[in-house]
């Protein structure tokens, strides 16, 4: 049908005129009428529609009278054409639409008592608006209730058929997981294939169904609408930043929704580009880790007895007396401290405020070391900026997108949508860069498939490709000739041949992509973990940027480079400065005007510009013993880092090791004092998402037990290391970051970001050149043939997601290898065999699941999960220039047991 | 005004006559029956539509009739009752209240819970002696209340009837086939 | 303390111009600060009233409210509009059932709901038993205050029997709640119908009665007669209503101006007193009672003997609970009712209803929600309250518990 959108950016749609109720509209030809009447602010009942998806017209509500016909027509697939007089109200209308609740009314059951929809109820409320009495002909379905799927039940009974469900899945989703079926009589909506329903859990199908027929396994009979609180936060899983409303009931978390729902339909399919206001499957069933019963709930200090739960005003005290021994005997470089990117930005400000000013030391980091910051330090280095370059309407509305390396649909679902809708409503070309077949590499025009770890090799391959296709932008260019000079010789001893070898990407298709990237006038990179987060990622970004400067996608409106941030606030933790190299802003730490700025706002020195180490740095330096107390807030380098690195003889060799989280992790296993923290559902404050938007995060439920802020914590710290943080509440620090760092907050909406690579490409650019094209950058490691990925899953983020025990219930640990089927035949390895997996780095046993998304070649194990210690088998290779750790692949040898 | 009037009321006044007739009326009340009763030792004939205390009730054969739909709670104008509802794992689409409290210090007996209720499982009685020295003991929890509903199961059944919430045992008993509905359930087989 | 020094100050300065009489203490009269309750017997409730006295006299009076505050007309705003009829009993805490008759009055002139006739003739015979409860209650109190005890006996004897038949009718004997939007919450039974036409017949004659030991009882005439007289002009300026209106002359009574409920249908008189003191309010809610029994009477004859007591208007009257259990629309009905209530057009409303103390008024502001967006109480006590320092200047100490017992206040109301 494809009613909407009719403007799209390349066609614009002619502009007409009709008349409604006597008023005279305009609106674009070819939009569904029911549109131009809401638009107009006059609401039509109607069940089956959603603005996210083209009309359906199964529910026969949104009745209006068209001069010159005799019946009611259905406004929502009706199209609006010039000259057309619509009456929307009256009493024969009022009629129809009573008699067509009153059809869906007889063949509904008498069970609104124990209806979880009831209270939020479409039919209800139609029911009720329509006056309807005296049903007739009332009769029950008697269809028994499909329970198979982990998440969602299908009463059938309560459907209405308005087909909600599976439009959303298909028109958005683009999963397609749902079917009507005929069966005993009535149309039901069934998983495809009427198997038990396995899809990614999304769950809108749940948020648009206007009845009861689709509900949540989590929440099934505990509540009802009435009871709840609603508190409009913020996701804390990646950094998508979703908008959502955690419902509490007293102390427990019930449910969470979105807002998407049924109830919110009056939109404009334009306004989806920006997003539908869905949620997935973390956001809306991982949210059991809240009020988990492992929480941690009285701070612990360590005596001869082990870990002892303490009164907070002792915790701290000693705490803050040690810390204080340890600076006077050690000095400040002795102390070093970690974050985790969850926190909120005023979380992460006061973390490093305290650790520069009260501590006096620049040994900070957070967990933005992991991958972002490839990405935010090539950006800074070449463009001036620190984050992505684009809204998520401008991936929307590309025409080409290049995504390299990155899995957005398992770990950014919400943001992968835009690229769906890009591909679905828009006909984007879509070249997809992965070692492993994506579910967006199955949509996308240009699955390109490499071999793991080779992503960035392939990215030099389009360089080469572009060059030598003479698809180079002149404008650009123009600028610095002498830097494309440079990048030409630089590139001149790469072959395609070679990339094609290194790769396993035929040539014709790296010239293909090329030329698709090139010519399309609206042309987005994403980039993800398969260049971030592995070997030579900083490099490997620099070598996108160059391919977006000569192709000329940099400055162009809706053309850019961009990440998405994988936990929740990444963006914010740069942002806030918690890295040894960036002040808040962020700008470099060595800058002489801000850190003079910053010293007179904080009123004392800023600790040295040449000091500050980095995460893998400050670990290293605890295993040498030069440093002697850690402050660990919300990181469990423990459990994340391979075992090969040694972060347990690190720990182990601490002073002092303070570890601030809401459970008790491998790493505070180590520590000497505890500290509970909150979750972010009990935090007042803002995070940053990965474009830059400030979005707030309110406090749901009160702090778990004893539980505290992690800033409140810090500020306790600070006190009793005899200073004293000036904050009382989150609006102080957030006065005080607005004063820092002016239009910082800007109404949620960021300021747009204009890359400028001009001095970048001037100075130094030939220098640094050379080295990246150098043939042979990527040198495999031998004997060794297949390649394991430490893979995420879409049901899960970091380590923090395994304590939802929704979440463990749809993705268990299976503590299987994956790999593709063919391989499994090769190796003669049946579904649940064993195989012994080898790396240099040590060999274990594991049992082989088949995963139809792994190529031949590959294996993977997703990195949520520590048991087996598949992790160890990696070795830790650091950046040299942002220090940034990889150890999400490495080559093993794989033999049947 | 004439002299015979005038002398009238000079001869009420000296002789206080408004005061005998008063006396009169009094006098008389002393050969009538005692209006009061002796509380503890007599009792007052409740009538049937009376607020009491509030009892769940039970379906002839035992089953809970409450379904955990909460609708009482949000009927509640003294926001007094707490419903804690769960799924009946044994049958398919059961609900119950696995909890169920009233906070009878807060009850205002208005009765909207019991009209509320779309099972009839609630029904006030002619309970009134509760007094206690413990006030925590007026939070009455579900085995309080379905003690209270099968010890006045009579009167509650008359509650429900003197205010229309139905008729007679014969209806309640039909309206039990009513709700809820007895449907299947389709189990993932493999696990 | 300031203040205390300067009265030291005037006790002992000495006359100049007489220094012999500085040994002897000097002769003034001085106004005496009187604080009478909260915690007063006579103040039916809590009131504070300070007296400005001279002598015995009162100069000036000052009332102190709100000891009984509970912040009803707040409450009202955060439930649906069926959930405050329970609140309205608890304003005139003697006189439930006419608080619910004017709240529902005043949401079904909102909801633009019509009462089926029966329930119109149910409502208009439990108001008028309401009145004369609340009469009774008054006379028996008032005499009280005043020192004549023994009728508050046999009031209070008759006010029982009326109880016991409320307790019969809805289930409670104060707070009544049974009044419903739209109709009434149950029908009269014939043991109910029996025992009212009882009561008409046993009635009356006690009226005589407790006339025989007021009417001419010279304590109670000197205590009442051209004891806070307020002419009609100065009560009108007060915004008085009700007895308290009427007794001083002025014809003003809503049963017959708005004739609502099965007022129109019947025919009694206004009794309007002519000086405006207290004996003549004690006056007309004695003869308001004898009316009220023909009120009762007349409608007992003329109600029609079958019909529906509760309108059926799906959008805001509850489905019979039949229905529920059989029928989806119904329990929908039901659902929607309880956990949201119904919307209520955008607007707003006033609609006084004539209570036995006056004119009690709910003004109810609408945006359309379930829930009024203000809702505020017009109680007669209150506005009654406002004319006690005009009507107390210069009468006795004692006069003042008669002036606030003849505007028959009850604090629950009065304070909200």
């Amino acid at each position: 049908m494809a009613l909407k959108p009719v403007t799209t950016p390349d066609t614009e749609a002619a502009t007409i005129a009709l008349n409604i109720d006597g008023e005279t509209v305009t609106a674009k030809e070819g939009v569904s009428l029911y549109d131009v009447i809401s638009s107009m602010g006059k609401i039509v009942p109607a069940m089956c529609y959603h603005y996210t998806f083209d009309p359906f017209g199964s529910c026969g509500m949104c009745l209006v009278l068209q001069e010159g016909k005799k019946s009611p027509v259905r406004s929502c697939t009706a199209k609006a054409t010039e000259g057309m007089v619509i009456r929307t109200d009256g009493e024969d209308l009022f009629a129809a639409r009573k008699k067509a609740v009153e059809k869906h009314l007889s063949v509904h059951p008498l069970d609104c008592p124990v209806c979880d929809a009831d209270g939020h109820c479409e039919l209800q409320d139609m029911a009720f608006e329509h006056q309807v009495i005296n049903l007739a002909n009332a009769k029950q379905k008697n269809i028994p209730e499909d329970t198979r799927s982990l998440v969602l039940d299908f009463n059938m009974n309560r459907c209405i058929a308005c087909g909600e469900c599976i439009n959303i899945c298909k028109d958005v989703q683009r999963i397609d997981a749902l079917q009507f079926m005929k069966k005993g009589g009535f149309t039901q909506v069934v998983a495809k294939g009427d198997h038990a329903l396995d899809c990614e859990f999304c769950g809108d199908c749940l948020a648009v169904c206007p009845v009861g027929a689709i509900t949540n396994k989590f929440s099934k009979y505990v509540y009802k609408p009435w009871q709840l609180r609603k508190t409009t936060t913020t996701c804390n899983y990646c950094g998508d930043g979703c908008q959502m409303q955690v419902e509490t009931k007293d102390t427990e978390v019930v449910r969470v929704t979105s807002p998407l729902s049924w109830k919110n339909k009056w939109g404009d399919r334009g306004d989806t580009i920006n997003g539908h206001g869905g949620l997935c499957v973390r956001g809306r069933f991982g949210f059991q880790f809240i009020d988990s019963k492992e929480r941690l709930k009285e701070p612990l200090i360590r005596k001869e007895t082990g870990l002892v739960p303490v009164p907070w005003i002792e915790a701290l005290d000693t705490t803050a007396e040690r810390l204080k021994d340890i600076k006077s005997r050690y000095g400040s470089e002795a102390i070093a401290g970690l974050i985790t990117a969850r926190c909120t930005n005023e979380e992460l400000y006061v973390f490093q405020r305290f650790m520069r000013t009260v501590l006096g030391t620049n040994n900070l980091d957070s967990s933005a070391r992991y991958g972002h910051m490839n990405f935010v330090r090539a950006v800074h280095h070449a463009l001036g900026i620190n984050r992505m370059m684009n809204t998520s309407a401008d991936i929307t509305k590309a025409k080409a997108i290049l995504v390299v390396g990155a899995n957005v649909t398992e770990t950014n679902p919400v943001a992968s949508l835009r690229v769906k809708t890009a591909i679905g409503t828009y006909k984007a070309s879509v070249i997809v860069v992965d070692s492993m077949q994506t579910n967006l590499a199955k949509l996308a025009s240009h699955p390109v498939m490499v071999k793991p770890g080779t992503e960035g090799t392939f990215v030099k391959g389009l360089v080469k490709s572009v060059l030598e296709q003479d698809l180079i932008d002149s404008d650009l260019v123009a600028q610095a000739p002498e830097a494309l000079v440079a990048l030409k010789a630089a590139a001149r001893e790469l072959s395609l041949e070679t990339v094609a070898r290194e790769t396993g990407v035929p040539v014709e298709m790296i010239q293909d992509a090329a030329r698709v990237f090139a010519e399309a006038p609206r042309s987005v990179i994403v980039c993800g973990e398969g260049i971030l987060r592995q070997h030579n990622g900083y490099d490997n970004t620099l070598s996108l940027i160059d391919l977006a400067w000569v192709t000329g996608k940099l400055n162009k409106p809706g053309c850019g480079i961009n990440t998405f941030a994988e936990e929740g606030n990444e963006q914010g933790a740069v942002d806030m400065g918690v890295a040894p190299e960036f002040l808040p802003g962020p700008v470099s730490y060595g800058h002489a005007t801000a850190r003079q700025k910053f010293s007179e706002a904080w009123g004392s020195a800023l600790p040295d510009a040449q000091t500050g180490k980095s995460l893998i740095e400050i670990l290293e330096d605890c295993r040498a013993g030069k440093i002697k107390a850690l402050y660990v807030v919300g990181e469990n380098p423990l459990a994340t880092l391979p075992k090969s690195f040694g972060v347990e003889e690190a720990l182990s060799q601490l002073e002092l090791l303070i570890c601030q989280d809401p459970f008790l992790t491998e790493t505070a296993q180590y520590a000497h004092a505890v500290f509970p923290a909150c979750t972010f559902a009990e935090k007042d404050g803002t995070v940053t998402n990965q474009e830059g938007m400030v979005q707030f995060v309110r406090p749901a439920l009160d702090p778990l037990g004893e539980s505290a802020l992690d800033w409140h914590i810090m500020v306790g710290l600070a006190n009793g290391m005899g200073h004293s943080l000036p904050y009382e509440t989150t609006q102080d620090i957030q006065a005080e970051i607005r004063k820092l760092l002016p239009g910082y907050y800007n109404l949620g909406q960021p300021r747009p970001v204009v890359a400028d690579p001009t001095a970048y490409l001037r100075n130094g650019y030939a220098d640094s050149v050379d080295a990246r094209y150098a043939v042979n950058g990527h040198a495999r490691e031998s004997g060794r043939p297949y390649g394991l990925k430490l893979i995420q899953l879409i049901y899960h983020s970091g380590k923090l997601s395994t304590k939802a025990s929704g979440l463990m219930d749809i993705a268990p640990n299976t503590g299987a290898l994956r790999m593709s089927l063919e391989e499994c035949e090769r190796l003669g390895v049946a579904e649940g065999g064993r195989v012994r997996v080898t790396s240099d780095q040590g060999s274990l046993e594991l049992e082989v699941q088949t995963d139809v998304n792994m190529l031949p070649g590959t294996c993977a194990f997703p990195e949520h999960f520590n048991e087996p210690p598949v992790k160890d088998l990696v070795r830790v290779v650091v950046d040299p220039v942002t220090r940034v750790p990889y150890f999400k692949t490495t080559q093993v040898t794989i033999e049947k047991m | 005004m004439d002299t015979q009037n005038q002398t009238k009321r000079l001869l009420d006044a000296i002789l206080f006559r408004e005061i005998w007739k008063a006396m009169k009326v009094t006098f008389k009340h002393m050969f009538h029956r005692p209006m009061t009763f002796q509380y503890p030792r007599e009792k007052r004939t409740i009538p049937d539509a009376h607020r009491g205390a509030l009892g769940l009730l039970r379906y002839d054969n035992g089953q809970e009739r409450c379904v955990g739909c909460d609708l009482c709670e949000a009927a509640c104008p003294s926001r007094c009752i707490k419903v804690i509802s769960e799924e009946d794992k044994s049958l398919p689409l059961q609900r119950y209240a696995s909890e169920f409290y009233i906070d009878i210090t807060k009850c205002v007996f208005c009765g909207y819970c019991v009209e509320a209720c779309p099972v009839n499982a609630l029904a006030m009685t002619k309970m009134y002696e509760y007094s206690t020295h413990d006030k925590r003991t007026l939070l009455f929890d579900k085995k309080r209340l379905y003690e209270i509903g099968e010890q006045h199961l009579e009167d509650a059944k008359k509650y429900l009837y003197a205010h229309n919430q139905e008729q007679d045992d014969e209806e309640s008993r039909a309206y039990r086939y009513h709700f809820p509905q007895p449907i299947g359930k389709i189990e993932a087989s493999d696990s | 303390m300031a203040y205390l020094e300067d009265q030291r100050e005037t006790v002992y300065k000495v006359d100049p111009a007489h220094p012999e009489t500085k040994d002897l203490p000097i002769l003034r009269t001085e106004e005496l600060l009187l604080n009478m309750g909260p915690q007063h017997p006579a103040t039916h409730g809590v009131l504070k009233v300070i007296l400005d006295l001279e002598g015995e006299r009162i100069t000036k009076s000052t009332v102190v409210m709100g000891f009984l505050h509970r912040g009803v007309e707040k409450l009202a705003e955060h439930g649906t509009y069926h959930q405050f009829i329970p609140h309205t009993d608890r304003l005139d805490y003697v006189c439930a059932m006419y608080n619910n008759f004017a709240y529902c009055r005043a949401v079904e002139k909102l909801m633009n709901v019509t009462v089926p006739e029966r329930a119109e003739y149910l409502r208009t015979i439990v108001a008028e038993v309401q009145r004369i409860i609340g009469h009774l209650f008054w006379l028996g109190t008032q005499a009280l205050d005043i020192g004549a005890m023994t009728v508050f006996f046999y009031t209070f004897r008759d006010r029982e029997i009326l109880l016991d038949w409320f307790d019969e009718l809805c289930g409670a004997r104060l707070t009544t709640s049974w009044y419903r939007i739209g109709g009434v919450e149950r029908d009269f039974t014939a043991s109910l119908e029996t025992k009212i036409r009882d009561f008409l017949a046993y009635f009356p004659p006690k009226i005589d009665e407790y006339v025989v030991f007021l009417e001419k009882n010279r304590i109670w005439l000197a205590r009442t007669v051209g004891v806070a007289v307020i002419s009609a002009e100065d009560a009108l300026g007060y915004g008085l209503s009700g007895p308290t209106l009427r007794g001083s002359g002025v014809d003003y009574d809503l049963r017959k101006y708005e004739s609502y409920g099965a007022y129109p249908k019947c025919e009694f008189s206004v009794p309007v007193g002519k000086n405006g003191d207290t004996y003549d309010r004690y006056w007309i809610r004695i003869e308001e009672m004898r009316e009220s029994i023909k009120i009762i009477r007349q409608c007992m004859d003329q109600m029609p003997k079958e019909g529906p007591v509760m309108a059926e208007v799906p959008s805001v009257t509850l489905p019979p609970k039949n229905r529920v259990f059989t029928n989806l629309e119904s329990m929908i009905q039901q659902f929607k009712l309880f956990s949201q209530g119904f919307d209520a057009p955008p607007g707003e409303i006033y609609c006084g209803t004539e209570a036995h103390k006056g004119e009690l008024g709910f003004y109810i502001v609408s945006t359309g929600a379930g829930n009024p967006y203000r809702l505020k109480i017009r109680s007669p006590s209150f506005i009654h309250m406002g004319a006690f320092d005009f009507m107390a200047k210069g009468y006795m100490i004692a006069d003042a518990v008669t002036i606030f017992g003849s505007y028959d206040i009850v604090m629950g109301e009065c304070d909200r």
